[in-house]
């Protein structure tokens, strides 16, 4: 019976000019956003790895210099974009792309395509995520506004109960049809998408891509499930299809615009973020509290040196193994380094909140529990972006204390002397592994559980209110 | 005698109309009962509780002997519906309408079988594979009665089905309807059209403000006399 009603539905559906023509512009859509968005991120990706080819090497090839020098001159880190970052951009468009990596000094990753576009990019960007976040969605409305109230309205509903068949099952049915309708719309976009994906990648990185699209495409078969069951439960309590289509039009408006901003308001309202003015002014009175290795008259370094000088049994800096000023370089570092960590935890703890804020609103509201949903499994949320911040401030450190131990090594009079040029090509460049999808996975159980919540909850009782609508 | 269709003092009250006063009625395998009466005399209501679509404020319809309101979908098994404007799917064929609504009574068919049922429902051949929004009305009735005769409905319950049929398609409709008769089926029909209740039907009964005021056999008067009788109940 189920069977009979969805391909009614289906081939009615199919055979509806009106839906044609608005499935074939949204799948037109798609294929464009798939494509262009495709393109655009090997250009990126092409840039970025040129870019951290030219560094590197400019890096390697820095002439014979003093290890502090060569700190200074530092080096960069791009950030690769995650290969299904194509899909959706998340908030890529907003954090930086490349962090200048350098002695004393954590910086903030910078140069996002957002600095560098026009101010159109406030209008938001057509990606594959905006397409089924927001307008498939509507599709979904103009297809299942009518679903009952059209059937009521033409005496067909009377037809089919006269002949057995339950509301409920009336409901199923079309579910099952549109769901149908609406895979022949999607399906194709993603099984571009997937086709791009293998036909480039490496097979390890592959098999991770490819159960990041998986999930990915299950993640948004939940919600388009959800907004179908949501649209036919309203067509069958309304009495007029138009009624209908205005309440799931509200409802589309209320989900998409009005609570997400909502939501984003309220979370910067509750856990303010600090500005970058105010934790540059906060980290710098931090660090004068610290170790100036610069600075020969600081209290700190005097009691680096005497406590040397103890250690190696000697009377004077001069007779010591080693450089003093690359001990307190490195103490130096280790200080700013702590500082910088807590400012840079606290900070990212406040985003954290405003964000928790946001998948809560998941609960409430679908579109927020996909949206966080999409971005994580294609890795271009906030936790993918911290973690490449991580990495290259780990990176950073670890380059710094590198160099501040080949100074330390040089014994006195350091400042005097020189490393030569092949002692760069000795360090590693910096090399960026993105987190495979089990690291995503736990940050993501909360949409994904507000996702799965709505799922059964709107099945259960939209279907209860379907059942018990009288004719 | 076992009735086929059974209403026993039924009695429906809406919140603000009293739509049946107590109705007792009986019908054998075979007999056609046409139901005359204005608008809002309660034929519609009668045929919305025979079908389980709502339910009695009192009494109780009964279909093969089942209690409708007890056992709502399984009645459905043995009757069939066709509205006053049978609209089905534009967008299906008449093939396919058919398949739907037999699919829907439990029954599968092949196409050929499915031409069959709308062959006998007397719908041209060349038109049961085109859409049903290109069908008149008479040819979208022939494809409700094709789902009655597909899912061997002992029960036909009808509502105002000539209504807006030209007199040929009103003729063919009428022989359909003998031809179930003649095989068992029972019709309840609901109508405003005394000529054609006269012509099909074996009672006739008259309805005014929910109450079954007279019920002749057909063939204890002609069509003259049933009209000014029916007059005469509405003035």
């Amino acid at each position: 019976m189920l069977t009979s009603i969805a391909q009614k539905e289906f081939i009615s559906t199919l055979r509806d000019r009106r839906f044609v023509g608005l499935s074939l512009l949204v799948l037109g859509l798609l294929l464009a956003a798939t494509l262009v968005g495709r393109r655009g991120y090997a250009a990126l990706q092409q840039e970025r790895a040129a870019a951290q080819h030219t560094v590197n090497e400019q890096f390697a090839h820095q002439p014979g210099r003093h290890p502090h020098r060569v700190a200074h001159y530092g080096s960069f880190a791009f950030r690769p974009k995650s290969g299904l970052s194509f899909l959706d951009v998340g908030i890529d468009s907003f954090t930086g792309a490349a962090v200048y990596l350098e002695a004393h000094q954590q910086n903030s990753v910078n140069f996002s395509p957002a600095q560098q576009a026009g101010s159109l990019i406030r209008f938001g960007e057509l990606t594959v995520a905006f397409v089924l976040q927001a307008l498939v969605p509507l599709l979904i409305i103009f297809l299942c506004f009518s679903a009952f109230t059209e059937e009521r309205e033409t005496g067909t509903l009377r037809l089919l109960l006269s002949q057995g068949a339950t509301m409920r099952q009336i409901a199923w049915g079309k579910i099952r049809g549109y769901s149908q309708a609406v895979a022949l719309v999607v399906g194709p976009a993603l099984g571009l998408a997937a086709a791009l994906l293998f036909a480039a990648g490496s097979p390890a990185r592959g098999l991770d891509l490819g159960l990041r699209l998986g999930l990915f495409g299950l993640g948004y078969a939940a919600y388009f499930f959800v907004v179908i069951v949501g649209a036919v439960v309203v067509s069958a309590r309304q009495q007029h299809a138009r009624s209908a289509l205005v309440l799931l039009l509200g409802c589309w408006m209320l989900g998409c615009v009005i609570l997400p901003k909502i939501t984003a308001n309220l979370g910067a309202h509750f856990y303010p973020a600090t500005t970058k003015a105010q934790l540059d002014a906060e980290v710098h009175a931090e660090t004068q509290r610290g170790i100036d290795g610069h600075n020969p008259h600081d209290a700190h370094v005097a009691a680096i040196t005497a406590a040397l000088l103890r250690k190696y049994h000697v009377a004077s800096e001069k007779e010591l193994p080693v450089s003093v000023n690359g001990i307190v370089m490195a103490e130096g570092e280790a200080y700013s380094s702590r500082v910088y960590q807590a400012h840079f935890a606290a900070l990212n703890r406040t985003y954290a909140r405003q964000n928790a804020l946001a998948d809560w609103a998941g609960w409430l509201n679908p579109y927020q529990a996909i949206r966080p949903l999409s971005m994580g499994l294609v890795g271009s949320d906030f936790a993918h972006y911290v973690h490449f911040q991580q990495a290259a401030e780990a990176y950073r450190y670890q380059l710094v204390q590198r160099l501040n131990g080949l100074q330390t090594r040089m014994g006195y009079g350091d400042k005097e002397r020189r490393l030569g040029a092949a002692t760069w090509q000795n360090i590693a460049p910096f090399a960026y592994q993105a987190p495979p999808v089990g690291w995503a996975l736990p940050a993501l159980l909360g949409p994904a559980l507000a996702l799965l919540a709505w799922v059964i909850g709107l099945s259960w009782l939209g279907l209860k209110l379907v059942e018990r609508t009288p004719l | 005698m076992s009735y086929i269709l059974e209403a026993k003092d039924l009695r429906k009250q809406y919140p603000d109309k009293l739509a049946l006063k107590g109705l007792n009625l009986q019908l054998a395998p075979g007999e056609v009962f046409c139901l005359l009466g204005q608008n809002g005399a309660g034929k519609s209501t009668t045929i919305n509780l025979f079908l389980g679509f709502i339910e009695p404020t009192a009494g109780a319809a009964f279909i093969n002997g089942l209690e409708v309101a007890s056992n709502a979908l399984k009645i459905k098994q043995y009757l069939a519906y066709i509205p006053e404007n049978v609209l089905l799917y534009p967008h299906l064929t008449g093939l396919e309408n058919l398949s739907l609504l037999s699919s829907l009574a439990g029954f599968k068919y092949r196409e050929s079988e499915l031409r069959d049922y709308l062959g006998q429902a007397g719908l041209p051949a060349e038109a049961m594979a085109r859409r049903v929004g290109t069908y008149s009305k008479g040819m979208r009735q022939k494809v409700g009665i094709a789902s009655a005769v597909a899912k061997h409905a002992q029960v036909l319950l009808l509502d105002e089905p000539t209504s807006g049929l030209d007199p040929k398609a009103s003729n063919e409709f009428s022989e359909l309807l003998r031809q179930l008769s003649g095989q068992g089926t029972a019709v309840f029909m609901a109508t405003h059209d005394i000529f054609r209740a006269k012509e099909v039907g074996t009672r006739v009964g008259i309805m005014r403000e929910g109450e079954l005021v007279d019920v002749r056999p057909t063939t204890a008067l002609n069509t003259n006399e049933l009209e000014q009788l029916y007059l005469t109940y509405m003035q």
